[in-house]
């Protein structure tokens, strides 16, 4: 490369006028490429063992890898389509213990080897109550974990099912016992190495102030090859609007989510920049509380009622709202399943939006509009109930307004109330909330359902108990073939849709937007940076901040 | 005056005592702790978050909580930030010289600006130059600091790629700048954030000062001024300006606290790593130290803010000297 570039970046800096004068006249040979992505929420964690946000993923994943990483159609079936990483390959020496033999070009930023004891140490600490991993409980049907060698590592289970590959692989990414096995487990969460990680992936920690920015370098001896971008820098921007803006003036190159059509049509149109798009790992919805809040222990006078529940959902016109919300990028999904879940099944069709038959399912349940008020009465009184969602999320507000007019029009008064996040989230736990207005974000793996819907579920708000649904799941996750599953997963979203505890309301193509000098843009939808290692800048479209640090 | 010094510093601590109290009292009851999760994933079992809290001591009654965390405070200890898991002393060390920085640029723009206006201003009484400050000043006045910022962004970083959009430096090229170039980049980063945090300040300013100028012209000690042959630029600027600057001594100290706390939504637009928005994400994060460590900052701030215009008033008056050496 030629090595004007320093000079006339600070001189750009100094004086912004002359900007033009230092287009970029040189290319790199080797590693070069810097690509800045916006994020409007924090960073908590950069090493993935302590984080439990989507940022400190997708960051800690460019430092740590996990033995194998689930493949692009998101299966968590059996092993196929899983890629190795730090394990070269595998075999399933019986049903119930899977041994992995480590890629002995495997070696931590500090040049020691990647070892089977690094493995050990790893399941030791994230199952550890003291370090307290977020996924400490999905690692429970691992009995055990040990050293054959030094490069291989032997996973025995408690039982067979279809997910214990993606359980192995999936949660964990590999910590350098070598460095760490000496920290008592209390103390690693605010250990030196958390600020400053020595990692095994395709990037090496360079930076990171705290609320402002987070720096990887390229690791030009990664074993599975040359990672395509030489630096990645994560800068923190407090609001969306702000960020959308940065990214047209130039001064970025990623932003994962541009929330509305307009945003996402202004990004289009910018001859910089490009949208991508990509199935969402999330889904809104809103839910309706079997149970009265005001009187504990006795059935909602609405909601405790399957026929209502579904006239209401077909009151509703989803596609309308979608498409005010969302434009083009929204879509109605046909259960509590986002666009990126290997279950999704496009032949499935959500309840239909109809108000004539919504209104006779009413009035066949008593609920007629007696006063002549536009509100429907019964025995129990007016159809009346609060609609509650977080002031976080500008999309649900704006779903709501629409939907408030929708219900209106049939007979139906919600009020609105918006509330600060934790404190929607208290009332929802508490079951304080007439019906909730709310979104989840989803693992490839769908046994997340277990704890959102099902009658046991921590995170089951509204309090919907069905046991056939959760007979349903349990099978789905037990089961040991995907044909198998799929059909147990199918016929519980048919019976969850029936009995609509919720409205389901959007699911989206997740529009993001991208510099177009990137070439090999590959999105995989639960996790937008799972592939960022083989992005790379299109030779000749380097502008300056490319040339910075390259080789 | 080693009683008055005593008294001021008694009060400081009471001060400071009482917001650390409220901030903390107020926080716990608050829905929420720093581990309920801030995102909508069922990535984080419940099981989790409790041993979490177990694991903080965040199980144990408040009135415990508290008193360990006085006990530390007076050891100099601010606690631990839970979701950044460091010493709440050290993420707050780390925003307090970006606050600084735009603090006092703000002020400098906010002043230099606003005392300038209603000089102007007042000196000129119901003139067409002064209704027509006075319609820009209260068109600034009323324009929120949020959408004035994203319109300086949009003009001066996307239109006219003059200046940067937000962040506080360059995050590409900063590391490998030399001295003065960074230091360059620095102040290109800081006009914009400190023009909008400024010169919305400014109009207020002015609208003050405005009102003080015109208690002071019609004095008798401007009329015995222009009497004595002066010029109308020296009555202005030697003796109106001199009296009627007081007002916005006393506005000058109370600003500083404001500007260090509560720049946060010029902080959010410009991605502008500082105290106030700091404080208002981790009070969306139930972050209880970190909070209660940036409420006690505030407080002091407030206390020296008040000193600093006390200060300034004995320079800028001689009549307060003379009255404090009797």
């Amino acid at each position: 490369m030629r090595t004007n570039s320093k000079a006339c970046i600070t001189l750009t800096l100094a004086l912004p006028f002359v900007l033009p004068a230092c287009a970029p006249e040189q290319d790199c040979t080797d590693v070069c490429g810097t690509m800045i992505t916006l994020t409007t929420a924090g960073v908590d964690a950069i090493v993935p063992a302590f984080t439990g946000s989507s940022n400190g993923y997708a960051i800690g994943d460019q430092m740590f890898l996990k033995l194998a990483e689930i493949g692009p159609d998101l299966e968590p079936i059996g092993d196929a389509g899983f890629i190795p990483e730090l394990a070269e390959r595998w075999s399933f020496e019986d049903p119930r213990t899977i041994v992995f033999y480590l890629d002995p070009r495997a070696a931590w930023h500090d040049a020691v080897p990647v070892t089977a004891e690094d493995v050990v140490f790893t399941f030791d600490v994230y199952r550890d109550t003291l370090v307290n991993a977020v996924p400490r409980d999905n690692l429970e049907p691992i009995a055990s974990v040990t050293a054959r060698d030094d490069h291989t590592v032997v996973f025995t289970f408690e039982e067979e099912y279809t997910a214990q590959f993606y359980d192995a692989t999936h949660h964990m990414r590999i910590l350098p016992a070598h460095l760490l096995d000496t920290v008592p487990r209390a103390e690693l969460r605010s250990h030196p190495f958390t600020r400053a990680p020595i990692g095994n992936g395709p990037y090496r920690f360079a930076s990171w102030t705290t609320g402002e920015s987070v720096e990887l370098v390229a690791d030009p001896e990664f074993f599975l090859g040359t990672p395509g971008i030489g630096r990645l820098i994560w800068q923190i921007v407090g609001d969306l609007q702000a960020a959308v803006e940065r990214m047209l003036a130039g001064d970025a190159d990623f932003l994962d989510f541009l929330g509305t059509p307009e945003n996402a049509e202004r990004v289009r149109a910018a001859p910089n920049l490009e949208v991508a798009t990509f199935p969402a790992s999330f889904y809104y919805y809103i839910a309706f509380n079997f149970d009265d809040p005001d009187r504990p222990g006795q059935p909602h006078p609405l909601f405790s009622d399957p026929v209502v529940r579904r006239a209401i959902t077909m009151a509703v016109d989803r596609e309308a709202i979608n498409a005010a919300v969302f434009g083009e990028y929204g879509e109605v999904p046909p259960g509590p399943i986002s666009r990126g879940l290997w279950i999704w099944d496009d032949e499935r069709s959500p309840l239909p939006y109809d108000t004539t038959e919504a209104k006779r399912l009413l009035a066949s349940r008593g609920w007629e509009d007696r006063d002549g008020d536009g509100v429907l009465d019964s025995d129990a009184g007016a159809m009346q109930f609060e609609l509650t969602s977080r002031s976080s999320s500008s999309s649900s507000r704006a779903a709501a307004v629409i939907l408030q007019e929708q219900l209106r029009r049939v007979g139906i008064e919600v009020t609105f109330t918006d509330l600060e996040f934790l404190t929607w989230q208290t009332r929802g736990q508490a079951g304080r909330f007439d019906a909730t207005f709310g979104a989840w974000i989803q693992d490839p793996d769908p046994s997340g359902l277990l704890q959102t819907w099902a009658s046991s579920g921590g995170s089951n708000w509204g309090g919907y108990r069905n046991p056939r649904f959760d007979e349903l799941i349990a099978q789905a996750i037990a089961a040991r073939e995907r044909e198998v599953a799929r059909d147990l997963w199918d016929r519980a979203m048919e019976t969850i849709q029936n009995d609509a505890p919720a409205i389901w309301m959007m699911t989206l193509q997740q529009a993001a937007a991208v510099s177009s000098r990137f070439e090999n843009v590959a999105i995989r939808p639960d996790q937008w940076s799972a592939y960022l290692w083989t992005w790379r800048v299109r030779r000749g479209e380097m502008i300056e901040r490319d040339m910075i640090g390259a080789r | 005056m080693i009683a008055s010094v005593a008294r001021r510093i008694a009060q400081a601590a009471a001060i400071v005592f009482l917001v650390a109290t409220a901030t903390f009292v107020l926080l716990q009851l608050a829905p929420g702790d720093p581990f309920s999760p801030q995102e909508e994933s069922s990535r984080v079992p419940p099981s989790v978050i409790e041993q979490h809290r177990r694991n903080f001591g965040l199980d144990q009654p408040i009135h415990v909580q508290y008193w360990r965390y006085l006990s530390n405070l007076v050891r100099g200890d601010f606690g631990y930030s839970f979701s950044l898991n460091r010493p709440a002393l050290d993420v707050i060390r780390e925003v307090i010289p970006n606050t600084l920085i735009l603090a006092l640029a703000a002020l400098v723009v906010d002043f230099s600006i606003g005392i300038a206006i209603g000089t102007v201003q007042g000196a000129r009484p119901h003139s067409r130059v002064d209704d027509t400050l006075t319609v820009v000043t209260v068109i600034l006045f009323s324009i929120p600091v949020f959408w004035f910022g994203l319109m300086l962004i949009m003009v001066f970083a996307g239109q006219l790629h003059w200046l940067p959009a937000g962040g506080a430096v360059s995050p590409a090229a900063y590391s490998a700048l030399p001295f003065f170039g960074k230091i360059a980049d620095r102040l290109t980063h800081l006009i914009l954030p400190a023009i909008t945090l400024g010169l919305i300040s400014a109009a207020g300013t002015a609208r003050y000062h405005r009102g003080a100028m015109l208690d002071t012209i019609t004095q008798d000690f401007i009329r015995t001024a222009r009497a004595k042959g002066l010029s109308e630029r020296a009555v202005m600027l030697r003796h109106a300006l001199r009296h009627a600057i007081l007002p916005a001594v006393t506005l000058f100290g109370l600003s500083l606290p404001v500007l260090l706390s509560g720049a946060v939504l010029v902080e959010a637009v410009f991605g502008w790593n500082g105290m106030g928005r700091l404080s208002v994400d981790s009070i969306f994060r139930r972050d209880y130290h970190v909070v209660t460590g940036a409420a006690i900052l505030a407080a002091v701030m407030v206390v020296a803010g008040n000193l600093l215009a006390d200060i300034l008033y004995r320079v800028v008056d001689p009549r307060t000297r003379v009255e404090g050496a009797s």
